[in-house]
């Protein structure tokens, strides 16, 4: 790591230049005078070294947050030698913003001193972000010479999709042989009352009921419904999407699908994801929370992935798209590919519901507000609408959600809408 | 440290008023501080522009005033232009930064310190000059300072050049 000289130093020159030029054609001594200090202060080049034995830590206040929530990092530098000026510099990822403290700092540092800096960013995105290199360039006192270096340091932040709250979640129309929340309309152990049949051998005398043995003067049993959890695979749509990050289409998908996440593990069912980028990822549906974390792993990874390759539904294995589940599809639906693969699930009799996160309150602010714009944004809605209308006709239950409103209010549409659908 | 370093330029343009206070000093003054002071918010080489306008003027109010040099004011001068320089540089260089513990103290005592050093050589070396030029009388003095100041800037560029190329901020 070798100094070098800085604009500084040639500033310097030029002003020594000027000084020297106007005293020689003026006559005057004083021009000369005036620029001896520079000159003397150039004779400083060259007498200061780049320090060699300093080192640098950071720590992150936290490693996996969630959108919206900040991290302080600190970073300490530690030095052997005299350390006159030190600049460091930590470029900041898109996905992280500053909030508090600086990300460029200033220090002088005595042999053997350490000093710590810190600044607090906020997650603005979801994703794996990386803090990962360190840019320091070492000054003189006068600012004459620099050198520089780039320091790479350990330190990676998970940030996960903001859940949303949830109280209510479509409920699935067929259950699984697994224990849950869901009342099945299969008879069983259970504390739902359902029906009453006349006693047999083996029947468990708790469950006589005993008013109705009394009027019939023959013994009778309370039948309960069976508590059964189901399966939902949750069908990410990464074809494309619309709108300025961090307030994609995407965007508000993944935080749906996070949400949608939590509300059905916390019900016992089992959760599996099915991203759609053309070629299919997938987690498979599990339950507890160790897959919570792995479904959100995969959440981070979800991204727009330009693809060629358009594969089939039926290409996914039953064990990741079980026959009985529930699947909620999250799409814009801005490709056809994605419609596509809407209808062949609905033609295959799986029991599906769409939630469309609206790209039209997305895109809207990133363009200039204007009469063609209303109007652009008009047609597009008619077109969403007219889209929407014909998956309904095939018999897909679809929920327009606007991200700006809460995802609860628009699941609150989908359960009379599933009801009706259900009664037909 | 924008402050500091407006406050030199405002000195540094100022001075040349005290000497000979005309319109034309003035109007070359205001110049000079309007670009000292745009060089001091945005960028070295527009402040290096103010300083050579202050020094026009300078010449221009040394020029007009007439009279015998006056070398301890304008080693003073010298000394506040340097100054000038590397606060303005050190004040664009700590914007938006985090200042570590002490470092402002040390920067100033550094200032001082080789405001001291400088200065007591400025001074120096113009007494010395003031005696040599009582006993010795040079003949084509004109000719033999503008070779002393060409030999000094060919030296300061051989002495710099030995450096590599400045880095880019």
């Amino acid at each position: 790591m070798t100094m070098r000289l800085t604009p500084l130093a040639l500033s310097v020159v030029t002003v020594v230049a000027w000084g020297l030029i106007l005293g020689v054609l003026s006559g005057r001594a004083e021009l000369v005078i005036v620029v001896l200090p520079l000159l003397l202060g150039l004779a400083r080049v060259g007498r200061t070294d780049a320090p060699r034995r300093w080192s640098l830590a950071r720590a992150l206040s936290a490693e996996r947050v969630f959108e919206g929530e900040r991290v302080t990092v600190s970073v300490t530098v530690t030095a052997d030698e005299r350390v006159p000026l030190l600049e460091l510099f930590e470029p900041l990822p898109p996905t992280l913003r500053l909030v508090s403290g600086e990300n460029r700092a200033l220090f002088t540092l005595a042999p053997g001193g350490s000093v710590e800096w810190r600044y607090e960013v906020e997650c603005v995105r979801r994703g794996r972000v990386g803090l990962g290199t360190v840019h320091a360039r070492h000054w003189d006192r006068a600012g004459l010479e620099a050198s520089e270096t780039s320091v790479t340091l350990p330190g990676q932040l998970r940030v996960y999709p903001r859940p949303l709250r949830l109280r209510r979640l479509p409920g699935p129309r067929r259950m699984q042989a697994f224990v849950g929340n869901y009342v099945a309309p299969s008879v069983g152990e259970g504390i739902e009352p359902g029906d009453i049949r006349e006693f047999a051998a083996g029947d468990r005398v708790r469950h006589v009921n005993w008013r109705a043995s009394l009027r019939f003067r023959r013994l009778f049993v309370t039948q309960y419904h069976q508590e059964r959890n189901a399966d939902v695979v949750l069908m990410l749509d990464t074809l494309t999407e619309a709108g300025a990050a961090p307030a994609t289409t995407l965007d508000a998908s993944v935080r749906a699908a996070a949400a949608l996440i939590t509300g059905y593990l916390g019900r016992k069912d089992r959760v599996g994801l099915i991203e759609y980028c053309g070629p299919f990822r997938w987690v498979r549906p599990s339950s507890g929370r160790a897959h919570q974390e792995r479904l959100f792993e995969a959440l981070l990874r979800a991204d727009v992935m330009f693809s060629y390759v358009t594969q089939e539904v039926g290409l996914v294995p039953r064990r990741v798209l079980p026959p009985q589940a529930l699947v909620v599809a999250i799409s814009p639906l801005l490709d056809p590919r994605f419609e596509k693969a809407l209808v062949d699930l609905a033609a295959r009799g799986f029991d599906l519901v769409v939630l469309s996160p609206s790209p039209i309150p997305l895109v809207r602010p990133t363009v200039r507000p204007s009469a063609r714009g209303d109007l652009a944004c008009r047609l597009w809605a008619l077109e969403r609408r007219a889209r929407a209308d014909a998956l309904l006709r095939a018999g897909i239950t679809i929920v327009d959600w606007d991200p700006a409103e809460p995802l609860e209010a628009a699941l609150a549409q989908l359960t009379p809408a599933r009801r009706r659908r259900a009664a037909r | 440290m924008r402050r500091l370093a407006a406050l030199l330029a405002l000195v540094l343009v100022g001075a040349p008023l005290l000497i000979a206070p005309s319109t034309a000093v003035a109007a070359l003054g205001t110049a000079a501080m309007l670009l000292c002071g745009l060089g001091i918010v945005v960028a070295t080489p527009v402040l290096v522009a103010g300083i050579v306008l202050a020094l026009g003027e300078y010449t221009l109010a040394l020029w007009l005033a007439g009279g015998p040099p006056n070398l301890g004011s304008a080693a003073l001068l010298g000394i506040v232009l340097v100054v000038l320089l590397e606060t303005a540089d050190f004040g664009r260089r700590a914007h938006r930064a985090a200042i570590g513990p002490g470092l402002l103290l040390a920067q100033l005592r550094a200032w001082t310190v080789f405001a001291g050093v400088t200065g007591t050589g400025a001074l120096a070396v113009s007494a010395a000059a003031s005696v040599a030029s009582a006993t010795i009388r040079l003949p084509w003095a004109p000719a033999i300072a503008a070779v002393g100041a060409a030999v000094t800037l060919v030296g300061v560029a051989l002495a710099l050049s030995g450096r590599q190329a400045p880095p880019r901020d």
